[in-house]
């Protein structure tokens, strides 16, 4: 399983030099593109909240001063009723002066009014304003705003909104108002008494101002509550009191003014807190987490979207940069390539300065190994024809014996044409094999060679065997290997004709065919089995019967060397029937220039077949 | 090389893909924000009966973030005419319509067609005729309860014993199911009684004056099915024209609850019509765009308010919602 995992990855593993440079700078630069975007929205997304709580204070400040600025208008309407209006005058004798005291105070200010009306303290309408005919019985006295104001009489009290329960709606409405009420020295038919004034404030004011800060769509909202948390204002004010959401007014009614967090309903909450004067009411500003990512859905999909687009970018840049850093290297590594697999391409020299003092380096290598390689094949040519040029030099003492010792022979028996044949014979042999110290000669000369040296050995076998030339001209000025035919009918002779009594016959056949030479030399000796003419052009080491020593192997390593493996000796051989070996060697022609190519070997052999193509 | 230019190739269509697909998505995104429409289609719709109604609307439009267009309509009388409504509403590109069904057999085809087009929810109560728009969700007070509960509180006060009233009963529409559930739920319990029921007035009675109260015999005690009826009791009341008739009835205006707060009608039976609203619309705007939400009926409270105790804080929250 590991080894399986271990060979996935290293499979992933970039091979290339480009991809490595290419994803190295692909990782780095995503990962920086990351870390920054993400420390980025984080620090914006910090900035952000505490951008929109601090809005959210400024807000709470200015709506909570307008609320102050509203209920401090309610007390000086209050004042100004029971100060300047209702105390000092006599509601028996001085109505008419109250109750226009309190139409002026009202018409003032009825766009936030309901009304403004004093009660005795056994509950009994004193005066109202607007006038407005009062319920058949209101109960006054158990409503709530009587009892606070009687139960703290210093104080002056706030209610929680409620319907207005005192007057007679001919339009059937039912107003919902914020009371306030005190209680207040009244003076009736000359006896002073104690009463209450009450203020009934349209709570559609305090609502209006309200509405206009809960108008956003986030899930941010803003409501009242009095001291003890009951709600005054909520935008779900009906939802709660149902039951179908819920608000945290309780707490939120204990906390000091300030920002907490809360956590309600399963979910956190930024909650502001902002105390109203006079009344220990208290503007509660909400701000669900949610509300700091709202509307940022569409922002982070662009985001999104932007950083793959920079990620797309990046990928193509790194791709251009990897490309402009690995191209020299790479062109570098496919010259070395080709180099390496036997082709001869320029080796690559650009790119940054280190690669280009390592591609002079690479192609100053290659120049060194070329020319070693060819000294090394000089030398080795050099070595091998030295050899030949050994075995070469074993024909002539051998001969040169026999030759002789025929000579003296004649010149014994006093025959003197014979030995002067004889000798020029021997002449022509040895111009022919010094050649003047080339290999290659015309097949002309090697032919000559080859007549003299026989009609030596005819004269040494006295005439034993009979010689056939049979060769077309046109093969005459060929090049050839010296001396490949005279071991070819030494070993005819020796092993064909010697044994035959004056019967023997030997022909050497030459012709061109499909562009090759084949100089052949037959006879009708003894002839070998096949096991024998296998052997013959394998086997360098066998134990010569006869002759100078110098085997076909020689000859046939000889014309391979300076004509190529293709070409060489072919024997054939019937046991009693003969032996016929073939030299197979290509029809190059004998021009100065081709024996000097010749001369250097086979390996160099290519100039000569162009030659011979061009032929 | 092949491979890196080939895995090169592979990253980029991939992050063009992916940048194409959020793409689709953004703006997808964007074209969920425009607002649900749902209109909402009411018999009166102008009435102040449906102020709680309307209110509630309002509210679960703001909690759902849909927006919701009542229909101005008149006082129409059966489905065929509703369902010119409703088909122009759809026309105009409702997203969903609530509407209260009335009585009528030769809608209820178009009221099929209709359903597959958008969501349609009844609301106060079902269609009277049992077809194959059952399927239709509705969102109503239990009327069979309310009409149930008046009679209760109306032996209530006389102990049990109601022998020898006489009683007339006054409603909307006869065809409605919301009229004839809470008449069967009132004569459930009247029925067991010696009560005299002297007459039944059913529909509209402004456009039927012949079917007017004035012209009724005289009854001790006038039980009112419907809003419309019970401000019609509660006036002639205030006219004194009820001969000393005690009123009591089924009613979600401020002016039923004037007529209770005068003495007129003796006790008042109020469904919870901001629930009837909030709830119809909540259910309505998790259908849409949501197929494989199913629409549920739904069936609100409702409060028995006396005289004495209507503004408790609880009765103050309900004259609340039919106050705005």
């Amino acid at each position: 399983m590991n080894h399986n995992l271990l060979g996935d990855v290293n499979a992933l593993k970039p091979r290339g030099m480009q991809s490595t440079i290419m994803i190295a700078f692909s990782v780095i630069s995503i990962s920086i593109m990351l870390i920054l975007g993400v420390v980025l929205y984080l620090r914006f997304s910090a900035v952000s909240r505490q951008e929109m709580i601090d809005s959210s204070q400024k807000l709470m400040e200015q709506t909570g001063e307008n609320l102050e600025d509203y209920l401090m208008g309610m007390r000086q309407i209050s004042d100004a009723v029971y100060y300047n209006v209702v105390k000092e005058r006599d509601f028996d004798s001085q109505d008419a002066q109250i109750l226009q005291g309190m139409n002026l105070l009202y018409e003032a200010n009825k766009n936030s009014l309901r009304s403004i009306a004093i009660y005795n303290n056994y509950g009994s309408l004193m005066a109202a304003e607007p006038v407005a005919l009062q319920k058949e019985d209101p109960n006054v006295t158990r409503q709530d705003w009587f009892k606070q104001a009687v139960g703290k009489m210093e104080n002056m009290h706030f209610s929680t909104p409620h319907i207005q329960n005192l007057f007679e709606d001919d339009a059937r409405r039912y107003h919902w108002v914020i009371s306030l009420s005190r209680v207040v020295e009244l003076t009736d038919k000359g006896v002073p008494m104690s009463g209450v004034l009450l203020v009934d404030m349209d709570y559609s004011s305090i609502s209006r101002m309200m509405n206009q800060i809960n108008t956003s769509n986030n899930g941010q909202y803003y409501y009242l509550c009095d001291g003890n948390g009951q709600i005054i204002y909520h935008m779900r004010q009906v939802q709660i009191s149902k039951g179908i959401a819920h608000e945290n007014s309780e707490a939120a009614a204990k906390w000091k003014d300030g920002v907490y967090d809360e956590f309600f309903e399963g979910e956190h909450r930024k909650i502001i807190v902002n105390t109203i004067s006079y009344t220990g009411w208290k503007l509660v500003g909400v701000i669900p987490y949610s509300a700091f990512t709202h509307g940022m859905f569409n922002i982070r999909y662009f985001i999104v979207m932007l950083m793959l687009f920079m990620g797309m970018m990046l990928a193509v840049v790194n791709r251009l940069v990897s490309l402009r850093i690995s191209r020299p290297i790479l062109k570098l590594n496919q010259s070395v390539t080709e180099y390496e697999a036997g082709e001869k391409p320029e080796i690559y020299i650009g790119g940054s300065l280190e690669i280009t003092h390592l591609g002079y380096s690479i192609q100053r290598s290659y120049e060194q190994i070329d020319t070693l390689m060819r000294k090394i094949v000089l030398e080795q040519n050099e070595r091998r024809k030295s050899e030949l040029d050994a075995l070469q030099s074993q024909i002539n003492p051998h001969f040169l014996y026999n030759a002789l010792d025929s000579i003296i022979w004649m010149v014994e028996g006093e025959r003197n044409d014979d030995a002067v044949f004889m000798i020029s014979e021997l002449a022509k042999l040895f111009r022919i094999s010094l050649s003047k110290g080339r290999t290659v000669i015309s097949v002309k000369d090697e032919l000559q060679h080859a007549k003299s040296y026989m009609n030596i050995q005819k004269i040494r076998y006295k005439n034993a065997f009979t010689i056939t030339f049979d060769v077309e001209p046109e093969i005459y000025s060929c090049c050839i290997v010296k001396l490949v035919l005279q071991p070819i009918l030494e070993n005819a002779i020796n092993y064909g004709v010697d044994a035959m009594d004056d019967c023997g016959e030997i022909v050497v056949e030459g012709k061109k065919v499909d562009g090759n030479i084949i100089l052949s030399v037959k006879d009708n000796g003894v002839g070998m089995s096949k096991e024998e003419v296998s052997l013959l052009l394998k086997d360098s080491n066998r134990v010569k019967k006869h002759g100078s020593g110098v085997g076909l192997v020689n000859v046939n390593n000889r014309i391979r060397i300076f004509f190529g493996e293709e070409y060489g000796l072919i024997v054939e051989s019937e046991p009693d029937e003969g032996t016929k070996v073939s030299i197979l060697i290509p029809a190059v022609p004998y021009t100065e220039e081709n024996s000097r190519v010749l001369e250097k070997g086979h390996l160099f052999g290519g100039e000569i077949k162009e030659e011979h193509e061009e032929q | 090389m092949k491979n890196s230019k080939k895995l090169f190739i592979q990253v980029e269509v991939v992050l063009g893909l992916t940048i194409l697909v959020l793409a689709v998505l953004m703006l997808r995104e964007k074209s969920r924000e425009d607002l649900c429409k749902v209109s909402v289609i009411l018999r009166d719709s102008d009435d102040s009966q449906w102020s709680a109604f309307r209110y509630g609307l309002k509210m679960a439009a703001e909690d759902t973030g849909v927006s919701v267009f009542v229909v101005s309509t008149g006082n129409f009388l059966n489905l065929e005419e509703e369902m010119e409504y409703v088909n122009q509403e759809i026309d105009k590109g409702a997203d969903a319509v609530i509407m209260q069904p009335l009585p009528g057999t030769e809608g209820e085809e178009l009221l099929k067609r209709a359903e597959k087009k958008v969501p349609l929810m009844f609301v106060e109560h079902g269609l009277s005729l049992k077809g194959e728009t059952d399927s239709i969700p509705v969102t109503k007070p239990d009327n069979y309860a309310m009409g149930k509960a008046l009679g209760e509180e109306l032996l209530k006060d006389y102990s049990g014993n109601i022998s020898g009233k006489r009683v007339g009963i006054l409603g909307d529409i006869d065809e409605m199911e919301a009229t004839r559930s809470r008449r069967e739920g009132l004569l459930e319990v009247l029925n067991g009684t010696d009560a005299t029921i002297c007459w039944s007035a059913f529909g509209s009675f402004e456009k039927n004056q012949e079917n007017s109260l004035e012209k009724q015999p005289t009854v001790d005690i006038i039980i009112s099915l419907d809003d419309s009826s019970l401000k019609m009791a509660g006036e002639c009341g205030r006219a004194n024209n009820l001969h000393g008739a005690l009123v009591y009835g089924i009613g979600n205006s401020t002016e039923s609850a004037y007529y209770l707060d005068i003495g007129i009608v003796r006790c008042l039976v109020v469904p919870d019509e901001f629930s009837v609203g909030y709830e119809s619309l909540r259910e309505v705007a998790q259908k849409i765009g949501h197929w494989y939400c199913d629409m549920k009926d739904q069936v609100v409270s409702y409060h028995i308010i006396r005289r004495e105790d209507l503004f408790s804080k609880e009765n103050q929250d309900i004259l609340f919602t039919m106050s705005q």
